[in-house]
């Protein structure tokens, strides 16, 4: 056939091509961020959420003050000790029961950075603002996205979630209202499009031309929307506010990309389809994550690494068996190991993360020294739902502001909504109240 | 509550008091409940749930007088619904009589039957609802003829009561609303094409050697490729080897997202001429649509490689195979796009008149409402816009289908109110909205234009149309979408694509096998909708549509070739939904079956009476914690004698153990391991069974349970919302006629468009935020 003569044996463009997702080029240009990012640079604040509780025996250390042996879950983190601030004895007192029965694993999600107990209910739902959008809120406008959502395991496709509680509890980490969830980016392709655009191959022109179509469209649908609103009753004037607000804050990003048209080179190919292996699909979420913090695309973000109750098998490295059963392991030794395996392997994975951060310089200092983020679980022991001690460390120093390398242990009980409140303070947002919080902590760092 | 503290609470082992006196006052009332009802609590209940003992948190001096039985309504219903199963009182304790038992429940059901002809009818209100990933997906099939698969582009619908259709949690985030920007670029594009295709076609290979095909068995590949443009496309299917000189030739066949789209016969003896490698290919040429798709080529019945040894399946002189898909493509196609036909009526370069005619067509459909001349007026704009930016009139178009395709009244479903605050003004719903809640109910998609003329002209409610409505709309093949949407939803069997069994354990799971037991569960449900079987074939059928793939992994002889077709059924293996390996291999657990997941799947989704999760300081009994089958059903027995546990476990483990035969996906089998199957039981009622076919006779007593427990499942998916302690009026009238028809599914389906949640509406108002979740608080 002619055709074949005619091309070239494998031609890929972009768009088109490979199933599987290459492998990022690990020389990115660490220029770029020097270049947008004037003077200081911004402080960062994030969270990684891993779900069912961990196997606490391997996690826990039993000494205050500088770090020193590390358990056998930490043990990955080894190399980054001198970054790491372990945190102990901080408790959500509003992910326990407090008389509203089973469903501790759709109430720890809930409630983890919204600081409130989620109302059981599979449809009326209602927590409160997540402490990230609260911060987002007063800081988005400088960036293009006021926070980045990831996530890495889709939900559940049919059945009950948690015990009379709606899935939107444990899909979502952060909450813009106390009834709109923001679903996390699961897709590292649907990632790539949205920190760095689909249309890469547009012209500036045409970039422009689209711009002036979106922003005609955004107003025609408003303007509809308003003149809707008013013969509506008020959950119904909920769900549109719900929409208008939204088409605001893509109103504000088409703004700021005018004002603003450079477009970013992640320096990588665009992924495509999701990488069946975790450790994989862990690097390529937190490799865009990376250039979307060194690029100074957002300032806050979470992260949902798996979903609370999670029957992920982790054959990843020999474990045929789902997450969550496994927890609920009975004191079996074999399936105990099984539970500190699947979190050191987690571990391991944001310990990876940790070393980019580490390359990214910015000025005097690196990307890392300049984040905080909270790698944690919303339970203690997933076998027991304890909701007490939760597992907890923070990586990076917040721009000269946490002193790590050490472990604290807060007095018992002490709420977590304490230390959020507290990294609320560090990215310039002062709010006397927070979920159940009783004040700020103390002595992150040592100054 | 109630439920949840009859659980819960240990059992204590202080001595039972006998039971509290009745004051005198309500005695002076005395009617049957005193003569009847009474004693029989005081003789067989209070013993232990009275205030000092007080078992599982219930003392029934609350429900000692008949004015409580309507006062605590859901605690009544838990009470009856223990005492109806035998689970109480606990074993050990005498049984009821059967005939007090059924005085308890006629007494009480007809106490809330009297109460409920008293109340005020309440349809209760529905949340203003945005099209969920299915539903966007099908609206634009069939708006615009264009295929696109919302589910692979926008974020996860999240969903409550089992369904992704609840209005109230369908949000919208920034990240949705970006993506339905986008969407509408895409999708306006596609369908008017006005946007040229790449001028040089692309190829894109898929291989073996580099590791970018997946084999699924001997003679079959399988790629995810995605497609930029709609277009034709030459796909090259790379074939080496040979097989014997006598070999007969094998057909090819290629799909798309588990679709056959084309087969090809393929010669596979050597042929003449010298080959150092045997190699041939076949090329197919295909107009295909832009997406992400899943392409699979395989052969047909390929009889002969069952006879390769497995080590030579992959030489080249002993077996012809396949190894590779490239895709060359996109080259405009020859026909003109369905879109096009569809969206462009006439000419738009011809004028505004022609603009303004393909723009009311449109919104008409997508609004699905009549539009008004402003409307269409500022959708004309957008054209204008398009051409005054130098583009031509297709691109204008193009632009105000964009505008169309983010508009609230495309992305929502909005219902209006006389007035919208007033919870008593209870009204019908208009033709329109009516014929929306139809279509979205039966094929998840937007009314076609037979149904919105027929609201229009407001005749969807005159005598027989909105029956004959319903007829045809079932007969229709978009009502497959109740067996995509609601019964993959209802039997859970969505999960299908995210378990994920241990290939070491059972090597035969794979995507084909999962795809043929989808297709089982999706035809049997079919068929019995279609030919509007009794719903008690869910149960027992004697018949299943199998290919050979499934037919041999349930040992069924006589099916052969990958064609599904109806099998009637001569073992008693088999027979309804809990015998279908899709059920069986989403309630178990990557390396094993168990008892209590399929236990509780039972009672949630079939018989209505969802258990409880285990109390916090309980962990979840892990049977996976348990080495072997032998031991687990000790476990599980001794579990049992702690009465916290029992008290639920009694029926669900008797439930799950009956299912012991089927392994964790689906095959029969007598031996679990080294230890025998063992899967008799004996329910709380005392009734035993040691088969799976005697279970489900038992099962089939309790038809009733089922219908109603399906009843309320399809109301809640059809309404999209929770049921509400007004909807129980609703579930029983639906439940009685269900009954009277012999349980036929399309009078439930009929039913429910003729109820009042469906057909009206009413005011918001604080009554119903105080009803919330009544089942909820009664069951758990």
């Amino acid at each position: 056939m002619i055709m074949r003569k005619a091309l070239p044996r494998r031609t890929f463009l972009k768009g088109m091509g490979t199933a599987i997702a290459l492998p990022f080029l690990d020389a990115m240009t660490p220029a770029l961020a020097s270049s947008r990012i004037p003077g200081q640079a911004p402080v960062r604040m994030g969270f990684v959420y891993v779900p069912n509780g961990m196997d606490v025996r391997n996690w826990n250390l039993d000494y205050e003050g500088k770090l020193d042996k590390l358990s056998r879950i930490m043990q990955p983190l080894e190399r980054h000790k001198q970054d790491l601030l372990v945190l102990g004895n901080l408790t959500h007192n509003n992910g326990r029961a407090l008389l509203d029965g089973p469903g501790d694993h759709g109430r720890c999600c809930g409630s983890y950075l919204t600081g409130i107990q989620p109302r059981k209910s599979a449809v009326d739902i209602k927590v409160g603002i997540s402490m990230d959008q609260i911060v987002a809120n007063q800081i988005g406008h400088q960036t293009r996205f006021p926070s980045l959502e990831l996530g890495m395991e889709d939900s559940r496709q049919a059945g009950d979630c948690d015990s009379g509680y709606s899935c939107a509890y444990t899909n979502n980490l952060a909450w813009r209202s106390e009834t709109q969830p923001l679903p996390p980016v699961l897709d590292p392709r649907a990632l790539f499009e949205r920190l760095f655009g689909a249309d890469a191959g547009l012209t500036p022109e045409a970039r422009a031309q689209r711009n002036r179509f979106r922003r005609s469209i955004l107003d025609f649908v408003t303007n509809d929307t308003r003149k809707l609103q008013s013969s509506l009753g008020p959950t119904d004037k909920r769900k549109l506010e719900e929409y208008l607000s939204s088409i605001r804050e893509i109103e504000r990003q088409i703004e700021r990309a005018e004002k603003d048209n450079e477009q970013i080179d992640p320096q990588m190919e665009k992924p495509y389809g999701v990488p069946a292996d975790f450790a994989e699909h862990f690097k390529l979420m937190t490799d865009m994550l990376t250039v979307a913090l060194q690029a100074d695309l957002s300032r806050v973000f979470t992260f949902l690494v798996t979903r609370e109750g999670t029957s992920r098998p982790y054959r990843e490295i020999g474990i045929p068996d789902g997450h969550h059963p496994l927890t609920h392991h009975r004191n079996d030794p074999a399936l105990m190991e099984k539970v500190t395996q699947i979190n050191t392997y987690h571990v391991t994975q944001f310990a990876g993360w940790l070393d980019k951060l580490k390359t990214i310089k910015e000025g005097d200092s690196t990307l890392l020294d300049n984040s905080m983020i909270v790698y944690g679980a919303g339970l203690c022991d997933g076998n027991r739902h304890n909701h007490e001690d939760l597992p907890t460390l923070i990586a990076g120093r917040g721009g000269n502001y946490i002193s790590p390398g050490r472990r604290i242990e807060y007095r018992k009980e002490t709420p977590m909504s304490n230390l959020f409140l507290t990294m609320m303070d560090r990215m310039g947002v002062h709010e006397e109240y927070f979920g159940d919080a009783t004040g700020r902590v103390d002595g992150l760092n040592l100054t | 509550m109630f439920a949840s503290s009859v659980l819960y609470a240990a059992n204590s082992a202080r001595p039972p008091k006998p039971a509290s006196k009745v004051p005198s006052s309500q005695v002076a009332k005395a009617s049957s409940f005193e003569r009847d009802i009474q004693p029989l609590l005081a003789n067989n209940c209070t013993t232990c749930h009275n205030d000092q003992l007080a078992s599982g948190g219930l003392d029934l001096a609350k429900f000692s007088t008949a004015s409580s039985i309507l006062q605590h309504r859901d605690g009544w219903e838990r009470i009856v619904q223990k005492v109806r199963t035998g689970e109480m009182p606990p074993e050990g304790l005498p049984r009821l009589p059967v005939a007090q038992i059924e005085a308890l429940v006629k007494f009480v059901q007809s106490e809330f039957e009297k109460a409920d002809r008293n109340v005020k009818p309440d349809p209760g209100r529905v949340t203003t609802r945005r099209l969920n990933r299915n539903e966007y997906s099908n609206t634009i099939r069939d708006l615009l003829a264009v295929d696109f698969r919302a589910e692979r582009d926008f974020p996860t619908d999240d969903s409550g009561h089992g369904f992704d259709n609840m209005s109230d949690v369908l949000t919208i985030s920034p990240v949705l609303m970006e993506k339905y920007i986008a969407a509408a670029e895409r999708i306006a594009s596609r369908a008017i094409g006005g946007d040229p295709l790449p001028k040089k076609p692309v190829e894109a290979e898929y291989h073996i050697k580099h590791k970018t095909i997946r084999r699924l068995d001997a003679s079959t590949i399988e790629a995810t490729h995605r497609l930029d443009w709609d277009g034709e496309y030459i796909v090259r299917i790379g074939l080496p080897g040979e097989r014997g000189q006598d070999a007969k030739p094998v057909t090819l066949g290629f799909w798309m997202n588990g679709k056959l789209l084309q087969t090809s016969l393929v010669e596979t003896k050597p042929s003449k001429l010298e080959y150092f490698d045997p190699y041939s290919d076949t090329e197919l040429r295909l107009a295909l649509p832009a997406g992400d798709h899943v392409f699979r080529a395989g052969f047909i019945n390929d009889d002969f490689v069952k006879t390769v040894p497995e080590k030579e399946l992959f030489n080249s002189k002993k077996n012809k195979f396949l190894n590779s898909i490239t895709f060359v493509g996109p080259f405009p196609a020859k026909v003109e796009k369905a879109s096009r036909k569809k969206i462009l009526t006439c000419d738009p370069n011809t004028g505004a008149a022609c603009v303004d005619k393909i723009l009311s067509a449109l919104a008409r459909r997508a609004y699905r409402r009549p539009v008004t001349r402003a409307e269409v007026a500022a959708l004309a704009k957008f054209a204008a816009m398009a051409k005054a930016e130098g583009q031509s009139m297709e691109q204008g178009i193009q632009l105000a289908i964009q505008a169309i395709l983010v508009s609230p009244h495309f992305l929502f479903r909005i219902e209006r109110d006389l007035d919208p605050t007033d919870p008593s003004k209870v009204h019908k719903i208009s033709d329109l909205e009516l014929a929306s809640r139809l279509s979205y109910f039966l094929w998840t998609s937007m009314p076609d234009d037979e149904l919105l003329s027929i609201a229009e002209a407001g005749k969807l409610r005159q005598p027989s149309v909105l029956e004959a409505q319903v007829k045809r709309m079932l007969a229709d093949e978009r009502s497959s979408a109740l067996a995509d949407n609601f019964a993959g939803q209802w039997l859970e069997t969505r999960n299908l694509d995210s378990i994920t069994p241990d290939p070491k354990k059972f090597p035969e799971w794979g995507p084909e096998l999962r795809d043929s037991m989808k297709t089982e569960t999706r035809m049997f449900f079919e068929s019995i909708l279609r030919e509007n079987r009794p719903l008690s074939d869910f149960l027992d059928a004697k018949y299943t549509f199998l290919d050979e793939r499934l037919a041999k992994h349930y040992g069924i002889e006589g099916v052969s070739g990958g064609t599904f077709r109806r099998v009637e059924l001569t073992t008693d293996q088999r027979g309804g939904l809990l015998s279908q390996a899709s059920i069986l291999s989403i309630s178990s657990y990557p390396t094993r079956t168990s008892p209590v997941i399929r236990g509780k799947y039972l009672l949630q989704n079939f018989l209505g009476a969802p258990p409880p999760a285990p109390p916090p300081d309980v962990p979840t009994l892990d049977e996976e914690a348990v080495g072997n089958a032998g031991s687990l059903r000790q476990q599980l027995e001794k579990h049992r004698s702690n009465a916290t546990c029992a008290s639920c476990h009694n029926r669900m483990d008797v439930l799950g153990f009956g299912l012991e035969n089927y392994d964790a996906i689906g095959k029969w089998r007598t031996m679990d391991g080294k230890f025998p199957v063992d899967i008799s039981g004996t329910f709380p009622n005392g009734k035993s069974f040691s088969t799976p076919a005697e279970m489900k006779v038992l099962l089939k007593e309790e038809l009733p349970d089922f219908a109603r427990c399906i009843i309320e499942k399809m109301l809640t998916y059809s309404l999209g919302r929770g049921l509400e302690k007004y909807d129980r009026k609703t579930i029983d009238d639906i439940g009685r006629k269900l009954s009277a028809s012999g349980y036929q599914f399309q009078t439930l389906i009929s039913e429910i468009v003729q109820s009042l949640p469906f057909q009206s509406r009413r005011g918001e108002g604080l009554l119903t935020k105080e009803a919330v979740n009544p089942k909820e608080v009664a069951r758990q």
